[in-house]
């Protein structure tokens, strides 16, 4: 999957959500896609930590 | 109440053909003179509710009403909330789509009390912005009686995020100067977004202050509108069935039945203020010659309809202080350049 | 057909009666009809067919495999199945699957195809059940789909919107639509105007042949003509090889009475001295088409033999010949030859090609089937040359067939076929292209539309107008109105609510029931007897059954056991009395609909029926069952007498219409009032109704489709139709009710442009989503290297991320929520540069990156990020991107009533009129688009509409019925408006009343998915093409704006002579050359090459186009030379 950009070596390995039961995944690089609950293989990404500013138009 | 005023004879009309309008007599076009306008010129206040008032203005041109009407539309301010920021929203509606949504709650705050802000990209200060959190969070429902129950209000916490869910932040002094009551939501109840267990909203609202010009959540009213005060006059007696006929190509209350003594009856012009000017007498031949529905085109029925932040006799007076603003504004200009 | 036929009946008083009651809320039967068919039952009953029966047949016609190397070798399919769909998981363990998370992960819904075999493996008999040979793509909701049954909570479950009518295949994560493909009908006599005169072809199809037979007529002769013979073969002479010596019998199989006629034609076999049987297939063979190739060698044919087989075989292919016994040929080809000769005199005879009873209608399980069959015996084929190839060898272990039957040919034809179109079957040599298409998930309706289209066979190229225009047999099977504009126009058509498919039925029940009811076999019939005056021929599916005296008790025979349900509800039967012929049809892709049946006059389906149709006592099938509802299909429409509404029902009916409305398509139904409108006017809203946005199903939040459009606040019609009902628009709707004034405002609305208002956009009208997805693959190399994905490039100055990584999380993949700007980075993905060579392992692996950005000039927001696994268990990512988008000028808007138009200003509130109510119109639109329109039908919608508003409920304007206008004006009295919609308006410019009453209330209005953000273009300066040097065409490529030929011709002829220079040279491709004066041929750097001289060279400009033209003359050793002079000489 992915791996820690060479500058800055982040090895902790990213969370993901099951599209069937919803659970938290840690999910590594060249880990298989596969919820550890339910073998579900669809997973989503979870919603960025970073304040979104909209305008209330 | 004075329905006409005793000269309406004189005064040229506007008569409701059956294709288009056309007019008596053309209308005078005098100067405007402040002098004959103040002479003339009367309001007469026929209703003044919470959020919804309407009077006359009779003795005035329709270009003055109109810029009262336009001012109101766009140019009295309100506080509305302008810049969300989102830390978490997990539920299905789409963060612009709901920025949207709030941005569209009318807030009671008072905008005579806050400054326009100075730009957009501002930091915002205790004097021309309020803050607002909106942090809910969709959990099932514990309760054991409404364990059964397959409605989603009972399944589940949350479920729907109500205006009232939103919470007022006080910046610096704005403690002291408001209470949440006076800031907050018009109404407690307006359906903002639909959640279920695991939606969590985690928001940051930010109101300022604007005019309706720059969009239609600033517009202090609903909307805000006059008529010309309609008159029905009856060129021939109408009688019997025709009577009831034409009674009801008006609106209630417009056309009367009189019973005269020989049994028949007879219709009169009761009270022709709220004929909504449907000409649908129109459709009959035979009654269509015996009756005018004409518009007296100095009296303006004026109606606001607030949205709730200001009262409409504010919100009138408001726009007064506007217009006089921007006239001494022109004058200053005028003179500088002149 | 009780008394139908008794024509004196007819004008006789005492039969005339009252008028028949109306049946109250008739309609009902509709709901009824679609609860039980749904709207694409056509497609999922012939798949269901095909699952079913037809790859039973299929395979037990191909079951045995034997080879040549080894005679005790066989293989021999005993059973075959298909299962439910299911997906690998890797360590042969299948899970079941859902449709949802095949068109997420870009899968294919398919099923195991297993069969039970029995085959030899040395000298053993083994026999093995559930062998895996392939696998079945399947179509949603078919038997089946795991979809199929469930209820609405079960399929929200599995993702699937519950108003979905399936019918599609979802192929590599493409949903796929295999469209109905219209053709001629198979194995019938068409008589027509031919090449030399009158003609009679025969389009013959059997499981194994396809051939095409010509009788004609050339001169005075007969001839016939087939593919496989090189000229026509005199008639006289095809009798002769068809066993029938006699000249005698001959004219009696072609049975006229003028016998004349004929003589010429026999004169030929005299000539050519051809009196027996073999001399008649001797003359054939020698016509014969010269085989390119000789196929087996060891098993040469005299041409006699070859001859004779052809024609057991392959002329007239579906006409059977057992035993080589051609009677049955015989009389076929002679009642051909009959037919020829008497539309020779009466051209009442020809037949049309364009009547829908000459028509069928291929639909997925068929051409599926087709497919199927095709490369079942390409496997066969394939088994038995590996076993061929193997057998001799002499192998350590035994000959196991099992082993080296393969899944994957099956699969990877079945699944390339369905997602390319690529219709291509060996035997029949058919090639077709575009047979599948991509289902359009635009709204509800373009799907729903798409699943009921009808593709024509015809050239769309060619200009004919026989096949395009409206076929007066096409009513209430396909839709008038619903067709594309444009070079399709009238070939690609739609069917209407209530038509359905047939799929096959049984022949050999309906051969009993004909013989039992008083059907002579053919074969015991002399020649004479066939074509004597009392006797009617009676045709079953094409083939001649047999002939029979009594044709109106055969007839009542039939329409009263298909009524009683004794025989399928689907079979007709009918008369041509012109050809003395009885027809019964069993076969698929006839077209037909359910009548309710009028016996002497009264209609059966009473109000009783009805009431207990609202109770739920009674379901559509009862009514089948009970006979009192039977389809009819075009061929026997034609021979009821129809009526349309209870009061024209006469003695003579024999059917009553359901409901007119459902002669309209999916899309037609939903203009209110059509009835009113113009017709093109209702065909333009059928386009356009499909590019209209909305929502496309309640899982449109799931669902991760390149290109989706939503509306923000959508809303059902205020003016709503059955139709509209019936096919759930209202629960998924495409439109917003806007408040319109027609009235003119301020210029900007000339030519159909509207006007918004602002506020109106502020609040949310017309506010539109826009998804679009982005995705990859990481692939896996043969040398063990991986693509990769990197976390964000870090600033070395400021630690933070470089700005096209912002939006990066720590997986190197954008996270949801985020705001991506143009050219940003969303996956940060990088390629291994070397990725063939094998070994190198450990050594550290160089990499290319190759970056997924985002590119448009607007930004979007992430809606999500998908991470998963497809088929070949590559990861797979996909990006949904979201734009939200308000109306702004240039966007294009359209009523219901095919009145599209642009926003051309968008104005303050305050500057919109407002009634004496206050209300200010959303939209404001030109009068002018009325009067040639003559969309009277968005008139009364609006009138409906209003009056709707002002009651609190939704009026009707379902085609041929609806709100009267009488009424709905009395409503709006009612309610103190003016009867004729107009209201008093004042300016909000002025303040002053305006001089006419202004028609306004509510109108539904369409967002298109034209919208000018993704359209705008204009360039200064900007990329240039590498060859030419001149700017680049296209907007996605920052294209110039092209001065084209004919404004170049404008500036000619106007003399603007330094316009055209500026345009053609200076702003495109200018460029400096240097000519030698000399030579006249191009030099460089002030020299000229060929000279060898810098004396004489001279710098002037050209456009590079001309210097290239020049050079590469030159490079064909063809000299441009240039002569120049002084340009003030």
């Amino acid at each position: 999957m992915s791996e820690g950009s060479s500058k800055e070596p982040q090895k902790t390995p990213m969370v993901y959500i099951c599209g069937e039961c919803h659970n938290e995944n840690e999910i590594r690089p060249r880990d298989p896609i596969r919820c550890r609950e339910c073998g579900y293989r669809i997973m989503y990404k979870k919603r960025t930590k970073k304040l979104v500013v909209f305008d209330a138009r | 109440m004075t329905m006409e005023s005793p000269l309406a004879e004189q005064k040229p009309r506007i008569v409701l053909q059956e294709y288009k309008l056309a007019q008596t007599a053309p209308i005078a076009k005098d100067h405007f003179t402040v002098k004959s306008f103040k002479k003339s010129f009367k309001i007469v206040i026929i209703r003044n509710e919470q959020n919804e008032m309407e009077f006359d203005m009779i003795g005035i041109h329709p270009f003055l009403v109109n810029a009262f009407r336009r001012l109101i539309l766009s140019d009295v301010p309100t506080m509305s909330i302008e810049k969300v920021y989102i830390s978490n929203n997990t539920s299905v509606i789409q963060d612009e789509v709901l920025a949207h949504r709030l941005g569209l709650v009318p807030l009671k705050a008072d905008p005579r009390l806050f400054d326009y802000k100075e730009d957009a990209s501002a930091e915002s200060n205790e004097n021309d912005s309020l803050e607002f959190e909106l942090k809910i969070k969709c959990t099932y429902n514990k309760e054991a009686n409404k364990k059964d129950s397959s409605r989603a209000e009972d399944m589940y916490k949350n479920n729907n995020v109500y205006s009232r869910h939103i919470k007022w932040l006080p910046v610096g002094n704005q403690k002291e100067r408001f209470k949440e009551s006076e800031v907050g939501p018009i109404d407690d109840n307006i359906l903002l977004a639909k959640m279920r267990p695991g939606h969590e909203l985690d928001l940051k609202l930010v109101a300022v202050k604007g005019c309706g010009r720059d969009h239609a959540k600033f517009s202090p009213v609903a909307t805000v509108f006059y008529r010309l005060l309609p008159d029905v006059k009856l060129t021939r007696p109408v009688e019997g069935e025709a009577a009831l006929r034409l009674q009801s190509c008006f609106s209630p209350g417009v056309i009367g039945i009189r019973h005269e003594k020989d049994g028949k009856r007879v219709a009169y012009v009761d009270n022709a203020r709220y004929d909504t000017c449907s000409r649908n007498a129109f459709r009959h031949d035979d009654i269509k010659d015996a009756v005018v529905a004409t518009k007296i085109p100095d009296h303006f029925v004026f109606t606001i309809e607030s949205v709730g932040a200001l009262r409409p006799d504010v919100i009138f007076t408001e726009a007064i202080t506007i217009l006089k603003n921007k006239c001494a504004a022109l004058l200053e200009e005028l003179e500088s350049t002149g | 057909m009780e008394k139908c036929d008794d024509y004196s009946t007819f004008g006789d008083p005492s039969f005339y009666q009252k008028p028949i009651k109306e049946i109250q809320e008739k309609w009902k039967l509709v709901p009824a009809f679609l609860k039980i068919r749904g709207l694409v039952k056509q497609h999922i009953d012939s798949f269901n067919y095909f699952i079913s029966v037809d790859i039973k047949k299929i395979v037990e016609a191909n079951n045995k495999v034997v080879c040549d190397a080894d005679p005790l070798f066989y293989i021999k399919y005993t059973n075959v199945q298909v299962g439910t769909p299911d997906v690998d998981e890797g360590f042969n363990i299948s899970k079941s699957t859902t449709p949802h998370e095949c068109r997420l992960r870009d899968m294919t819904y398919s099923a195991p195809i297993t069969v039970d075999i029995e085959y030899t493996r040395g000298t053993q008999r083994v026999s093995k059940t559930g062998l895996l040979i392939g696998r079945m793509p399947i179509m949603l909701k078919s038997s089946n789909c795991v979809l199929n049954g469930k209820s609405e909570y079960e399929l929200a479950k599995m993702n699937e919107c519950p108003l979905d009518p399936g019918g599609y295949f979802v192929v590599k994560g493409q949903e796929r639509v295999i469209l109905i493909q219209e053709q001629l009908t198979k194995n019938r006599m068409i008589v027509e105007e031919g090449k030399y005169g009158i003609q009679c072809q025969v389009t013959s199809s059997t499981q194994e042949k396809k051939s095409r037979t010509n009788v004609f007529v050339k001169g005075n002769k007969y001839f016939m003509g087939h593919n496989t013979f090189a000229d026509p073969i005199p008639i006289s002479i095809v009798f002769k090889a068809l066993n029938v010596i006699n000249d005698q019998e001959i004219c009696e199989l072609i049975g006229i009475s003028d016998v004349h006629k004929l003589i010429p034609t026999l004169e030929e076999c005299h000539n050519l001295k051809i009196y027996t049987q073999e001399s008649a297939l001797m003359y054939l063979g020698s016509k014969l088409v010269a085989k390119r190739f000789v196929t087996s060698a060891y098993k040469i044919k005299t041409p006699a033999d070859e001859a004779r087989d052809l024609l057991a075989t392959t002329v007239l292919a579906h006409v059977p010949v057992e035993e080589y016994n051609f009677r049955l040929k015989a009389i076929y080809v002679g009642l051909m030859v009959k037919k020829v000769i008497e539309a020779q005199t009466d051209s009442n005879l020809l037949d049309d090609r364009d009547y829908y009873g000459n028509k069928r209608l291929e639909l997925a399980g068929s051409l599926i089937s087709l497919m199927f069959e095709d490369v079942f015996k390409r496997f066969n084929w394939e088994l038995k040359a590996i076993a061929e190839k193997t057998i001799p060898k002499i192998r350590a272990t035994q000959f196991d067939v099992v082993k080296y039957m393969r899944s994957d040919l099956i699969t990877s034809c079945l699944v390339f076929a369905i997602s390319t179109g690529n219709w291509t079957i060996k035997r029949f040599r058919m090639e077709r292209l575009g047979v599948t298409q991509v289902l359009s998930r635009l709204s509800y309706i373009s799907a729903l539309g798409m699943m009921t289209r009808v593709n024509s066979q015809f050239e769309k190229t060619r200009k004919v107008s026989g096949p395009r225009s409206l076929q007066p047999s096409q009513w209430g099977m396909l839709c008038p109105s619903d067709t594309p504009e444009g070079e399709a126009c009238g070939l690609v058509k739609n069917l209407a609510l209530m038509t359905h498919i047939t799929t096959e039925v049984d022949e050999y029940p309906l051969i009993r029931l004909a013989r039992n009811s008083g059907v002579q076999d053919i074969n015991m019939v002399a020649s004479f007897a066939i074509h004597s005056p009392s006797t009617y021929i009676v045709f079953l599916n094409g083939n001649i059954l047999g002939i029979t005296k009594n044709f109106k008790k055969l007839i009542d025979i039939f329409r009263m056991t298909r009524r009683k349900g004794y025989i399928s509800g689907y079979v007709s039967i009918y008369p041509n009395h012109s050809h003395k012929s009885i027809y019964i049809s069993s076969d698929n892709g006839r077209l037909c609909r359910p009548y309710i049946i009028v016996r002497n006059g009264i209609p059966l389906v009473t109000d009783k029926h009805i009431r207990e149709l609202e109770k739920g006592i009674r379901g559509f099938e009862d009514f089948l069952q009970d006979g009192l509802i039977e389809f009819l299909d075009v061929n026997e429409e034609n021979d009821s007498f129809i009526a349309c509404y209870e009061h024209d029902v006469s003695v003579r009916t024999t059917h009553l219409e359901i409901e007119p409305f459902t002669l309209l398509g999916v899309c037609a139904g939903l203009v209110p009032y059509p009835h009113h409108n113009q017709s093109p006017r209702n065909t333009y809203q059928c386009a356009m109704g499909k590019q209209a946005m909305g929502t496309i199903g309640y899982n449109q939040k799931n669902r991760m489709d390149t290109l989706l459009y939503n509306l923000v606040y959508p809303q059902a019609p205020m003016v709503k139709t059955k139709t509209i009902e019936l096919t759930n628009f209202d629960k998924l709707p495409a439109g917003q009710n806007a408040t319109i004034a027609v009235m003119s405002y301020s210029g900007y609305d000339i030519e159909d442009a509207l006007i918004l208002n602002k506020a109106s956009i502020d609040r949310g009208f017309g506010r539109c989503l826009v998804y679009k997805n982005s995705k990859c693959i990481m692939k896996r190399y043969t040398n063990q290297t991986y693509d990769r994905i990197q976390g964000p490039m870090v600033d070395v100055v400021t630690g933070k991320p470089m700005w096209k990584h912002s939006c990066l999380d720590n997986d190197g993949i954008i996270g949801p929520g985020e705001l991506v700007q143009n050219r940003q980075v969303l996956i940060n993905k990088s390629v291994p540069t070397v990725s063939t060579v094998h070994g190198t392992t450990n050594t550290s692996v160089e990499y290319k990156e190759t970056p997924i950005t985002y590119r448009n000039d607007e930004p979007s927001y992430i809606e999500k990020v998908l991470i998963s696994t497809n088929e070949e268990d590559t990861t797979l990512l996909k990006i949904l991107l979201r734009q939200t988008r308000k109306p702004e000028i240039g966007d294009k808007f359209s009523s219901r009533h095919g009145q599209k138009g642009v926003v051309g200003l968008i104005v303050e509130q305050e500057d919109m009129p407002f009634n004496e109510y206050g209300i200010c119109p959303d939209i404001i639109m030109n009068p002018h688009g009325f009067p040639s329109r003559m969309t009277v039908g968005k008139l009364i919608e609006l009138l409906a509409g209003k009056a709707g508003l002002v009651e609190g409920k939704f009026h009707y304007g379902t085609a041929f019925g609806g709100s009267k206008v009488k009424d709905v004006s009395e409503e709006l009295v009612r309610n103190g408006f003016n009867y004729q919609g107009k209201d008093l308006f004042y300016s909000g410019i002025t303040g002053e009343p305006l001089e006419m009453y202004i028609y306004s209330g509510p109108v539904y209005y369409q967002k298109l998915k034209h919208m000018v953000q993704d359209k705008i273009h204009g360039r200064g300066r900007g990329p240039r093409a590498v060859l030419t040097r001149q700017p680049t065409e296209g907007r996605s490529r920052d294209g110039g704006l092209r001065l084209g030929e004919m404004e170049r011709d404008c500036l000619i002829g106007y003399g603007a002579s330094m316009m055209l220079v500026e345009r053609l040279m200076v702003s495109s491709d200018i460029c400096d050359v240097d000519v030698c004066n000399k030579c006249g041929l191009l030099g460089y750097c002030g020299w000229c090459n060929s000279c060898k001289s810098s004396a004489q060279v001279s710098s002037i400009t050209m456009p590079y186009a001309c210097k290239l033209l020049l050079t590469e003359l030159q490079s064909m050793n063809i000299t441009a030379r240039l002569t120049l002079t002084h340009y003030c000489e």
